[in-house]
């Protein structure tokens, strides 16, 4: 709450103006998955919310492709990225019908079943205040950062370009006869699923930083990794890494300068009152 | 509201004593507003559910011949197999289809729990509900789901009511609606809507989402399209739904959420609801100032 603001005031204004029937109109209301904190957050940045908008890819993968062999299964890995940059490209088609200039908060689910490989992507189309005015960048940018991130982004001088993503699934190897036998009775590293893992992450990563680099980006920030075996293949390891792709617009990086504070509050006794809403 | 009160409930709302589902902390911001609370008001409605399946009076729809949906407004695609006629199993075409009639009672659920809220409000002369919880459960029985919803009507100390009389209502409280008031929003209603589309696989979309490698499927990894355009119009059309619900006003805060039931390969049931609060400018929005980043110490 700022202060020097009557909010009763306010209140008041605003039942009055529900006390009078609304004049019709044939506007486009606002869509935004944005709580009211992100919106006003980021309009003080000078950008708004214009429209919810999503992005779903289903992208098969062939018969067989997860029985046992060796190194990369590579028709896994290339439908998950395919289904990947479907979704985005399905996002940002949806974010230029909204004549947004990107989209920030972006909710990334992904599925990866033995036959398909789903992505849903769901975020908030954003644009200047005066966006309306100005024509729309033909590549709107996709990031998965809150709009509290993106502000913060921004004020430092970068701006986010894109989601980069990468995936890799490889089998782990067969052990050798003579190895079963000799491991049974003992505690050992299991080399061949750690090397596996080493493979997937190399690649996934790899292919990460391509895609950033692809839309001109200088690095990947918030990244977030998934690995391990797969659970209808456990001879099968996948990795999986994405994040936002940043660019510095400013001349250089603009330091912020946080303020250090010292709250008085006591983080270990706090009061949790319990509603009836079961909060 | 053309439902009469239960007299019990009419015996409760005329207490002197107010209640509210409101925390402390948003009960105290409700009253720092200039909000009275005066009661916490329910709406109830469990709905059954028909049989959808093959041989159902609801199975409507679903036809090679009829190229889609006999509701011009409603969604649909046809998809034809491109080998021609191979088994009586091969599955010759494909339709993605809108169901109006699973939207329509879910609406009639919502609708229904939601004026039974007002109703109560409205009995109590409330100028708004906030807080609003709303739920959707599927109770032991089943095909059996409950609405209800829940909130707290209040009183705009020293305001007019609403245009009509009907309450206005948002799933905000607290802090959170102090900010949108101070920022120049006000709410109007919470607003959802269900879509809800069947997808009835042709040949390609089962042996792509079967693996793909009989009857000339692809070898390669290949989007699916007949799957991917039905999560893509079933998103739409919620989104479309809610917009027709905002009249020009502004949707914040919402919510997607997408059920997906498979039936075999290919064939799926998905179901997406959309919910959000509406509101509306009231006044030109006064930038906040900029943030100042802070570290804690703590």
């Amino acid at each position: 709450m700022s202060e020097g603001v009557d909010v009763r005031a306010e209140m008041l204004r605003g039942a009055q103006s529900l006390a009078v029937a609304a004049p019709s109109t044939k506007a486009r209301g606002i869509t935004s998955d944005l709580s009211i904190d992100e919106a006003l957050l980021l309009h003080s940045a000078g950008w708004e919310p214009v429209d919810l908008v999503c992005g779903v890819s289903v992208v098969s993968i062939p018969y067989g492709v997860w029985n046992w062999g060796q190194g990369e299964i590579v028709s896994a890995s290339t439908a998950h990225n395919a289904a990947v940059e479907g979704a985005a490209e399905q996002l940002r088609d949806e974010c230029r019908k909204a004549k947004g200039y990107g989209v920030v908060g972006v909710r990334v689910e992904v599925e990866v079943r033995t036959h398909h490989v789903d992505v849903e992507l769901v975020g908030t189309a954003v644009r200047p205040v005066e966006g309306s005015k100005v024509t729309p960048p033909a590549t709107p940018f996709v990031s998965d950062l809150s709009a509290r991130d993106f502000t913060l982004l921004k004020s430092a001088g970068w701006m986010p370009v894109g989601l980069a993503f990468g995936a890799s699934f490889v089998y782990a190897p067969r052990r050798t006869a003579g190895a079963v036998l000799q491991q049974k009775t003992q505690n050992v590293e299991l080399t061949n699923f750690t090397e596996a893992m080493y493979s997937a992450r190399e690649s996934a990563m790899e292919r990460m930083q391509h895609s950033a680099l692809a839309v001109g980006a200088q690095g990947v920030v918030q990244v977030k990794v998934t690995e391990g075996p797969m659970t209808f293949a456990r001879h099968a390891v996948g990795f999986t890494a994405w994040g936002t792709s940043v660019r510095l617009e400013a001349g250089e990086h603009k330091f912020i300068a946080p303020q250090v504070i010292l709250p008085l509050d006591d983080a270990v006794v706090t009061f949790s009152a319990q509603s009836l809403r079961g909060e | 509201m053309s439902e009469v009160l239960p007299e019990a409930a009419q015996r409760r709302l005329s207490s002197s004593a107010f209640s509210s589902g409101l925390t402390v902390p948003d009960f105290a911001a409700c009253l720092d507003l200039g909000l009275q609370p005066v009661g916490l008001v329910q709406g109830f409605c469990v709905m059954r559910w028909g049989w959808y399946g093959a041989g159902s009076g609801f199975s409507r729809g679903i036809s090679p011949y009829a190229m889609g949906n006999q509701n011009s407004d409603a969604y649909s695609e046809t998809y034809r197999c491109p080998h021609g006629f191979v088994s009586n199993e091969h599955r010759m075409w494909g339709q993605n289809i809108e169901q109006p009639w699973v939207e329509d009672a879910w609406h009639q659920g919502y609708d229904a729990a939601y004026a039974r809220m007002l109703d109560e409000a409205t009995a109590l002369s409330a100028h708004g509900v906030i807080g609003v919880v709303d739920r959707i459960t599927h109770l032991a029985e089943s095909q059996t789901t409950e609405f209800h919803f829940l909130g707290t009507a209040v009183v705009v100390g020293d305001g007019p009511p609403p245009a009509g009389g009907i309450p206005w209502t948002t799933y905000l409280a607290g802090q959170r609606l102090t900010k949108s008031i101070e920022a120049g929003f006000m709410p109007i209603a919470v607003v959802a809507s269900l879509a809800s589309v069947r997808v009835w696989a042709y040949c390609m979309t089962e042996y792509l989402m079967e693996g793909g490698r009989t009857w000339g499927g692809p070898t390669n990894s290949q989007e699916v399209d007949q799957v991917s355009r039905a999560h893509m119009a079933v998103r739409q059309l919620a989104r479309k739904r809610v917009r027709q619900q905002l009249h020009g006003d502004a949707l914040h805060g919402a919510q997607l959420q997408v059920d997906k039931r498979e039936l075999s390969a290919g064939d799926e049931v998905i179901d997406c609801t959309l919910r959000g609060n509406r509101m509306r400018r009231f006044k030109d929005f006064d930038v906040v100032p900029a943030p100042r980043p802070t570290v804690r110490l703590s």
